[in-house]
């Protein structure tokens, strides 16, 4: 499933990040897609939202090929507790979740309380952006490709000394 | 498939490296991530066993400016090439706008070249797609080994779809044809994104909410 956000569907999801992490007291969150892109985060002070999307979306799909292999269909919640940070990952839908990381100073019940409520918000946005289509923003947005053959350059040879 | 988020005004492509094992995927990102311009490359991560043999994946950010008034993101995997991790490959494939075919050209690897794409276009078929529609080009790695089968062989086996594909020679761990290959997909994933998002096969109007 492709996402095309609106500014309107990012601030609503942004607004429900931010209040989760008021309400759970946690460091930072995310939301991503089956494919790890990130669709938005809050509060990510040091991670890369990229890598953190990748790997949670990874890992969210092996557990759920677990869940499958054990005939539970999904396991909708999955937490990694470490001595000082932890990560909890939960289930959105099918293509999304939300990834919580917070730290010892917070508690895992609360985040497991908040995380599921906020992920139902986050799943209302995403269908009112499926809704919308691939399009809703095409009038005002023309993608114009650039001229230059090479999308990727070389980096440049460091400079000789003379 | 592609993400495009308006209020950052960003754009997420994603393009995966595919093929039988040790034929050089992880070497492609490698290089790419040691070649490619400092400002366009995030860090090279490898979920890799002991042995480093890819057990995940391998992922690496890349960032272009190429589409105006947009951020273009890439994210680019490659999938174990191992028979066994096919579950693993179907996971890292999801989504992908894109596909890096590589193989091995040395003559005793034909047999898991063939059976390695055949389960690509399995596995691109499981999630709802086909090579018929989503943008691939193949690479035919270590060309520097005296032991390897010429290219139209190699375009026989491999390159004879109805269509056929872009395909590079190359020598991975020296970097030869490596940065021909990624710019070939990641030109191809655009055209294909600019063809969806503005193209011909608009979704009907009453559908749209601006």
């Amino acid at each position: 499933m492709a996402y095309t956000l609106t500014p309107q569907h990012v601030d609503k999801l942004h607004r429900i990040l931010d209040d989760l992490l008021v309400q759970s007291e946690a460091e930072g969150c995310l939301v991503c897609d089956q494919a790890g892109h990130v669709l938005d985060h809050a509060g990510l002070a040091t991670q890369s939202p990229q890598l953190l999307s990748a790997l949670g979306a990874g890992v969210f799909a092996a557990t759920g090929e677990l869940a499958r292999l054990l005939g539970e269909g999904e396991f909708s919640i999955v937490l990694h507790e470490g001595n000082r940070k932890s990560i909890l990952m939960c289930a959105v839908s099918e293509e999304a979740l939300i990834t919580v990381i917070f730290s010892d100073s917070a508690s895992v019940g609360i985040v497991k309380l908040y995380a599921p409520t906020a992920a139902a918000s986050v799943r209302g946005v995403l269908e009112e952006a499926r809704e919308a289509g691939i399009y809703a923003e095409s009038e005002t947005a023309a993608f114009v490709l650039s001229d230059s053959d090479a999308v990727f350059k070389l980096a440049e040879p460091a400079a000789v000394p003379s | 498939m592609a993400f495009i988020n308006y209020g950052s005004r960003e754009i997420q492509l994603k393009i995966v490296y595919y093929g039988p094992g040790l034929c050089g995927k992880t070497t492609n990102l490698q290089i790419i991530h040691e070649m490619i311009s400092p400002q366009s490359k995030g860090d090279l991560t490898s979920l890799a066993t002991a042995q480093d043999r890819t057990l995940f994946f391998d992922f690496m950010p890349l960032v272009a400016d190429v589409i105006a008034g947009f951020k273009t993101r890439f994210q680019m995997y490659t999938v174990p090439g191992q028979v066994m991790y096919n579950m693993t490959r179907r996971l890292v494939l999801r989504g992908a706008d894109g596909v890096v075919f590589v193989a091995d050209s040395q003559w005793p690897k034909m047999e898991e070249n063939v059976e390695s794409f055949a389960n690509l276009e399995e596995n691109v078929r499981l999630q709802g797609d086909s090579l018929d529609t989503l943008p691939y080009v193949l690479q035919y790695n270590k060309r520097d080994l005296n032991d390897v089968a010429p290219r139209n062989y190699l375009e026989f086996l491999l390159n004879n779809r109805a269509e056929r594909q872009l395909s590079f020679e190359s020598t991975a761990t020296r970097g030869e044809g490596v940065f021909e290959t990624l710019n070939a997909v990641a030109r191809l994933v655009l055209d294909r994104f600019i063809t969806t998002h503005t193209g011909r096969e608009r979704q009907p109007r009453e559908l749209v909410l601006v």
